[in-house]
């Protein structure tokens, strides 16, 4: 007969539904659900990036898909830790958008190695996948210009998302002080040892090559980039993660 | 060879990984963790770095391990070395990657027929459409049921 379930830790993730984001004088986010977007902070963002030649942002409502746009690096969750580290205590975490990251050099070389999803953004994005947007969602499209062969080079696509992370930041601290009531779900994740039960290991294989073939681990912020170690710096040697802390964004795809 | 745009996994694909919740919801599993390692650029790297997160599923005592491999060609030379390492320490194992309909994987060994092929494109080039060779749910429910006939037939084979 097996034996009791042992529970090893507990993460809270509460959702915050955004149902309007739209540009306005500052960057804002309130819990009952509107976002406001500014591009002023950009040239503060990008003025100690020696690989950026400039940034602009794009608001894609869902109806809007039918655009042009550069490659894409990532799509990436706005998510903030509230309580405890990555894997336990809570996230705060927004729904009905997601920021993505796009980019180009100064001579339109398109910042990808084996395949570019430039062109049509309706046509070049399965949507509603899990590493997709859902149709319905806003995109912030992060639109990275990088200087000159920079898109080949490790520290082009990492200060890309570095650009995208700095943004985010301005609003997971709005995120931390979010009154947890007012959140529209809440899921509970426990790591569960089953005693008794076969034991299995999920082993990933990730990217660890260079510029677009990398993995930022161990960030800050959920799926954030500052405070990250790369998996190329740490000699591509296995690591062990909790179920908890992956689901947390304890990885960045620097992709 | 690489990870397409097809393949690649973002970071809000990590958050909502089908595998993990498959998983880990499993009442007949007891869920260890996950191991991750890189794929280098270097052939010794990818044989140390594969080698020893088979050595570490061996130390946790694993029965039985589902192997992911983002993308394909040279990556696929770590992943086959991570299986036959698994296999020879007799870990149960069922890889899921990118392969097959985009041609063969560029090395075999005993244990690479039991990887499941995810690519859901048609055609034999890197289609360009972000997370259309992702995983998804039906990969991963074919990924367990082969690890659990493969764990069940290890036991046979040792009168258990």
């Amino acid at each position: 007969m097996a034996d009791k379930n042992i529970d090893l830790g507990r993460l809270v993730i509460r959702a915050f539904n955004i149902k309007a984001v739209t540009w306005g004088d500052d960057n804002i986010v309130m819990p009952s659900g509107e976002m406001t977007i500014s591009k002023k902070v950009l040239p503060d963002i990008i003025s100690d990036m020696d690989a950026v030649e400039s940034v602009d942002m794009r608001l894609i409502q869902p109806d809007e898909h039918d655009q042009f746009t550069n490659t894409i690096l990532d799509i990436i969750p706005i998510s903030t830790k509230a309580l405890g580290a990555i894997g336990e205590g809570i996230t705060h975490t927004l729904t009905g958008v997601c920021a993505m990251i796009t980019a180009v050099d100064t001579d339109g070389k398109q910042c990808h190695e084996f395949g570019s999803t430039e062109g049509n953004l309706k046509e070049k994005v399965i949507f509603d996948r899990p590493g997709t947007p859902a149709s319905g969602d806003v995109i912030i499209s992060f639109d990275v210009i990088l200087k000159s062969g920079m898109g080949q080079e490790r520290k082009g696509p990492y200060q890309a998302h570095l650009i995208c992370d700095r943004f985010l930041q301005i609003f997971r601290e709005q995120m931390k002080g979010f009154d947890g009531k007012l959140c529209t779900e809440r899921s509970e994740f426990h790591n569960i040892a089953r005693p008794g039960k076969k034991r299995v290991v999920i082993i990933r294989e990730v990217a660890g090559q260079g510029a677009m073939y990398d993995m930022q681990l161990f960030p800050h912020e959920p799926s954030g980039v500052e405070g990250g170690r790369s998996i190329i710096d740490m000699g591509n040697m296995p690591v062990f993660v909790t179920p908890n802390e992956y689901r947390d964004g304890i990885l960045h795809s620097m992709q | 060879m690489g990870v397409g745009p097809s393949a690649k996994e973002t970071s809000l694909h990590h958050i909502r990984d089908p595998l993990l919740d498959l998983i880990s919801a499993d009442v007949d599993i007891d869920l260890l963790g996950i191991i991750l390692f890189g794929s280098s650029d270097k052939f010794s790297e990818k044989i140390l770095a594969s080698t020893r997160a088979a050595i570490w599923a061996q130390g946790m005592r694993a029965d039985g391990a589902v192997v992911f491999c983002e993308g394909s060609g040279n990556n696929h030379v770590d992943f086959a070395n991570l299986l036959n390492q698994l296999g020879k320490r007799n870990i149960a194992a069922a890889g899921l990657t990118v392969m097959g309909k985009n041609g063969q994987p560029v090395v075999n060994n005993d244990y690479m027929g039991d990887v499941i092929d995810i690519c859901k494109s048609s055609g034999s080039v890197e289609p360009c459409l972000l997370g259309q060779n992702n995983l998804a749910v039906t990969d991963c429910r074919k990924a367990l049921a082969m690890l659990k006939l493969k764990m069940r037939k290890a036991d046979r084979e040792r009168g258990n």
